[in-house]
């Protein structure tokens, strides 16, 4: 059974990757919840927001302590100029033009990265030398425990801020019925601004993990944005704890299917990222309603 | 006058792919991300089998067709059951597995390599005309037979049931027709005039790899429908010349094909976006329920 004793680190391997997902899904979770409409521009604003971050680390060199309170403000300016230039305009309409508006955007972020970046690859992790730690057989850098930490941290802090505070309180208010909750003096405009905002600063956070973990491509965000559809849907659309099982589901399947040596039947690992496609595929062929919602989706 | 030609050439496929999608997308309100696909996968077909194959013209360029419908078969089984949201995610999952495919069926597609040396049909050789002039007679043959069939299925009561399930399936539904049915024949016909122009691309650049077939190339696509209206035959055909000879203008800046690209990408996507802001209020009505 020599083939099981990589298990622990593909387990390993698919808490990273499953961690950096979930970042992205929640924030497509929350805004298909509150408004009903599918950002597909959410993973080219992870990869634009790992770019801004290059750029004022790299380009300008400033210190992190000084470049992050810098890319979180960009962000929220971002998120609001986003969500009320390429979505807010586009309500109570058909929601095929909010997906052409984000989809717009998303070939707009793009191809700006790659004017100005050029397509080459580059990292964040520059002249970083993380520790290696090793333990019943897992390799693990410091920077990737400091990812799957910090994630945890957040999506528990988002979790108990959406599950318990009087905000989450407003949110799911609005989610579950927007005319009662309007009519009882939920500021809707502000409610679905800050969402978003939170949204775009988890997939921008995201981003930054990606590109100090592995590498930033101006073109790798559709990928990104379809993997965190398909953990979406594995934990049906708009939920957010649905979104984040989902999201670390997937990454297991994907790590399990590519790392273990079946023999003949071994998958090759440029086929990696066809899983999560299949995945989609296959729940909306059997389970389009999520694999543990019951009742009746919207036809 | 081979740039000229160059261009025509390419202006006439993106016309096709363009009108075709106009079909499914503009009357049906079925924003279909795997079109490109199958204009993949007919360029795929033509490109295996006349050269590795030796297969003649007349067997490879129907087969193209014929492979690029059954692979929306495909598609239907899956999305056109689904409402607009999971259509799309639907379509896009499709369409990111071709590529994936593409890609990585390296004994099939030679990869990220590509597929060089696609010969052109013997018959185009003549005496009388040059090689380019001889390809561009052939192409304007088959765009003037697809826009002809097209148009002809524009008035056919196929267009008016694909129109009527895109703003109130269940009037549709309630007459009796079949919904299901009616987007799966959309998106078959649709893809198989896309296997065409697909065939005609990998004769007409005899090289072909994944990069040229990726989701970023549907925004050509999409803002041409977008700028020529949805569902509307004649303004699809103006807006395709326009869009495919706008860039054009950005060649004789003699900007490095690095800046080009991605520069034509932003250009489509800001008309795209530009046009979808401007007319909000009357593009794709807001689906009626009852």
């Amino acid at each position: 059974m020599e083939n099981l004793a990589i298990l622990p680190q593909l387990l390993m391997n698919a808490l990273i990757s499953g961690s950096i997902l979930a970042l992205a899904a929640v924030g497509l979770a929350l805004m298909y919840g509150l408004l009903g409409i599918l950002n597909f521009a959410h993973g080219q604003l992870m990869i634009l927001g790992a770019y801004l971050l290059l750029f004022l680390s790299q380009t300008l060199s400033l210190p992190l302590l000084v470049a992050a309170p810098l890319l979180v403000f960009a962000g929220i300016f971002l998120a609001v100029t986003i969500l009320h230039l390429t979505i807010l305009p586009f309500r109570n309409r058909s929601p095929l033009l909010c997906l052409l508006s984000t989809l717009a955007l998303s070939i707009v972020i793009e191809s700006t990265l790659a004017l100005l970046f050029g397509v080459n690859v580059q990292t964040l992790a520059v002249g970083l030398t993380p520790a290696i730690y090793q333990f019943a057989g897992v390799f693990v850098t410091s920077l990737q425990l400091l990812i799957v930490c910090s994630t945890l941290l957040i999506l528990a802090l988002v979790a108990v801020i959406m599950g318990y505070s009087p905000f989450g309180r407003a949110v799911r208010a609005l989610a579950a019925h927007r005319e009662g909750a309007v009519t009882l003096g939920n500021n809707e405009r502000q409610t679905v601004t800050i969402v978003f905002a939170l949204g775009t600063l988890l997939a921008i956070y995201g981003g930054v993990l990606v590109g100090y973990d592995q590498s930033l491509q101006p073109y790798m965000g559709t990928s990104f944005t379809i993997k965190a559809f398909a953990a979406m849907i594995l934990g049906g659309l708009g939920s957010v704890g649905g979104a984040i099982f989902g999201s670390y589901l997937l990454a297991l399947v994907e790590n399990l299917a590519i790392g273990l040596d079946l023999g003949p039947w071994s998958i090759p690992a440029g086929f990696k990222d066809a899983f999560a496609f299949c995945v989609i595929l296959l729940a909306l062929l059997f389970r389009p309603e999520g694999l543990f919602q019951r009742g009746q989706r919207k036809f | 006058m081979s740039y000229l030609v160059a261009v025509f050439v390419l202006t006439l496929i993106t016309l096709i792919v363009a009108q075709s999608f106009n079909f499914v997308f503009g009357l049906g309100a079925l924003l279909n991300l795997a079109h490109l696909s199958a204009y993949a996968i007919g360029a795929y077909t033509t490109a295996i089998l006349a050269t590795e194959h030796a297969y003649p013209f007349w067997l490879y360029f129907p087969l193209s067709i014929f492979v690029s419908a059954f692979f929306s078969l495909l598609v239907s089984a899956i999305a056109t059951r689904l409402s607009q949201d999971y259509f799309l995610i639907g379509t896009l999952a499709f369409s990111a597995l071709v590529t994936a495919l593409l890609i990585n069926w390296k004994s099939l597609t030679r990869g990220v390599l590509g597929i060089p040396g696609i010969p052109r049909p013997p018959f185009l050789t003549s005496p009388f005309v040059s090689p380019e002039l001889a390809f561009l007679i052939l192409v304007i043959v088959v765009t003037l037979l697809s826009l002809a069939i097209l148009l002809y299925l524009f008035q056919t009561p196929l267009a008016r049931a694909l129109r009527a399930q895109g703003e109130l399936e269940a009037a549709l539904v309630s007459l009796g027709r079949d919904t299901h049915l009616i987007r799966t024949l959309a998106l078959v016909i649709s893809s198989a005039f896309a296997g065409a122009a697909g065939s005609l691309i990998a004769l007409y650049l005899s090289y072909i790899d994944p990069s040229s077939f990726g989701l970023h190339e549907m925004v050509l696509v999409l803002s041409i429908v977008i700028l020529g209206r949805p569902g509307h035959f004649w303004g699809v055909i103006a807006a395709t010349f326009f869009l495919c000879l706008l860039p054009e203008a950005l060649r004789f800046l003699d900007l490095p094909s690095s800046v080009l690209g991605p520069l034509r990408q932003l250009l489509y996507a800001v008309i795209l976006f530009g046009v979808v802001f401007q007319r909000r209020a009357v593009l794709f009505p807001a689906v009626r329920r009852i």
